[in-house]
């Protein structure tokens, strides 16, 4: 699992790890049941307080996306909320609105917006597609990411 | 029920003429990252030498693990893990001479810890400490500090000279050696973006008094910027906590520091409105130097352009 931390950033840096690992959790990037650092691990990593680690984790449990066993660890949770998925998709929504006016600021039509998010699609697709690729011919590296592998 | 660890009670102190700190409250409470920031020459190093018993207040009182500093300086730094700013070390000594010099001067050292932490920073025993680099030098002070189990740590501006990398480093070591342990940490620094992944909580040191004392994630929910009309803050600026404002092409920007109320104020004025998240650079900005009374900024007038 691989989360990155932006010093100064105006998000605070408890949102940016949940965001992330939320993120992670719902697009499916870690598979239900695998298991994440522990809290002190990861603030350790990070360089960040542990306390806002734990508060990081105890909210992502809540939301179902984590499952805590005491004892063992955490992993992610093996039943991911849909619901929560509505919410993401509601951002993603928001977000996506955002952008179609920010295009509009550009002078870009709506034609000349189908034409860039058919683009964008097409992109994402070879990204994804090419990444997989890297990894399935590079067994020995050990990129935190790759658990679900 | 939360215990304090160091209490100060408006406290002033002079230079000359100069006055430093001028009644100067703070707590720290047990088990705290305490952030204490200001800009250069707010008197951070000032409340920190008074805390360690080495500067007497004009005025006020200080409690440093129940003990008065002034009162009994010794028993204060022989509990307490003190790390200087700029501290000046013997740099003819070698690392390890140094370390089997200050040893003696605690009670409580714990030489297996000591050796514990020179093999995790990596330190070279035999090096005279004058050749040691800054980063080194850090964790020498900071082995110093922490060998004789401290229950309360100082450390005066301890980042101050590190690269990006050796700052990430002694925020690491901060959390895993530190935090993990339980202890309670007072730091100074004047960086807000480089105390966030750490502190629990924050104190702004300014003008000799703490202008904003709060929970790290509490002052980025609280401190925004909303950007609205003349008319709006003509009618709701006396009841916001202005910070700073000023007003631009005719929109005016105002950064207050109670953003739940301010939004619900204007929610139920019905004014129009946006609020723009801060990063801490500008929180911090806000509080140092922002300037209640709303500024005018006229558009200038462009200099007229010779076509050549």
């Amino acid at each position: 699992m691989l989360v990155r931390v932006e010093k100064g950033s105006s998000v605070p840096i408890s949102r940016q790890i949940a965001d992330q690992i939320r993120a992670q959790c719902l697009s499916g990037r870690l598979t239900p049941g695998t298991q994440i650092p522990s809290v002190r691990q990861m603030a350790r990593d990070l360089a960040v307080n542990q306390n806002t680690v734990l508060r990081v984790y105890e909210r992502l449990t809540a939301e179902d996306l984590l499952d805590v066993r005491h004892g063992e660890g955490t992993y992610v949770s093996l039943k991911i909320p849909t619901a929560q998925l509505n919410g993401q998709r509601n951002q993603y929504f928001d977000e996506l609105t955002q952008l179609a006016r920010q295009g509009r600021m550009l002078g870009i039509d709506d034609s000349g917006l189908h034409a860039l998010l058919d683009d964008a699609l097409k992109l994402s697709l070879e990204q994804d597609n090419s990444q997989d690729l890297a990894q399935a011919q590079d067994p020995s590296s050990e990129s935190s990411d790759g658990e679900n592998a | 029920m939360t215990e304090s660890v160091i209490e100060v009670k408006n406290v002033q102190k002079h230079f000359r003429e100069k006055s430093v700190l001028d009644g100067l409250n703070m707590t720290v409470e047990k088990g705290q990252t305490f952030a204490f920031l200001g800009r250069n020459g707010a008197g951070k190093t000032t409340t920190i030498k008074m805390l360690m018993g080495l500067l007497k207040p004009d005025n006020g009182s200080l409690s440093v693990l129940g003990v008065d500093p002034l009162v009994d300086p010794i028993q204060v730094r022989r509990s307490v893990g003190y790390l200087a700013e700029d501290q000046a070390m013997f740099g003819w000594m070698k690392v390890e001479q140094l370390i089997r010099f200050i040893a003696p001067f605690y009670p409580t050292w714990d030489h297996k810890l000591a050796q514990q932490y020179v093999n995790q920073f990596e330190l070279p025993l035999r090096t005279k400490v004058k050749h040691l680099s800054k980063g080194q030098s850090v964790r020498l002070g900071l082995l110093l500090a922490l060998a004789h189990r401290p229950e309360l740590v100082i450390l005066d501006d301890p980042a101050l000279g590190l690269d990006p990398i050796m700052r990430r480093d002694f925020n690491r070591d901060l959390v895993t050696h530190m935090q993990a342990e339980g202890r309670t940490v007072l730091y100074s620094s004047h960086l807000l973006y480089e105390v966030e992944p750490v502190a629990d909580v924050i104190a702004i040191l300014h003008d000799g008094k703490i202008v904003r004392h709060a929970p790290t994630e509490n002052l980025r929910a609280q401190v925004k910027r909303i950007m609205t009309n003349t008319d709006a803050i003509a009618r709701v600026g006396s009841k916001l906590n202005i910070l700073d404002g000023r007003v631009t092409a005719g929109e005016v920007a105002v950064t207050v520091d109670n953003a739940d109320e301010a939004i619900e104020l204007l929610n139920r004025e019905e004014i129009g409105y946006r609020v723009i998240d801060l990063n801490l650079d500008e929180i911090f900005e806000a509080f140092v130097v922002g300037q209640k009374d709303i500024r005018f900024e006229l558009p200038e007038v462009e200099p007229a352009v010779q076509s050549a």
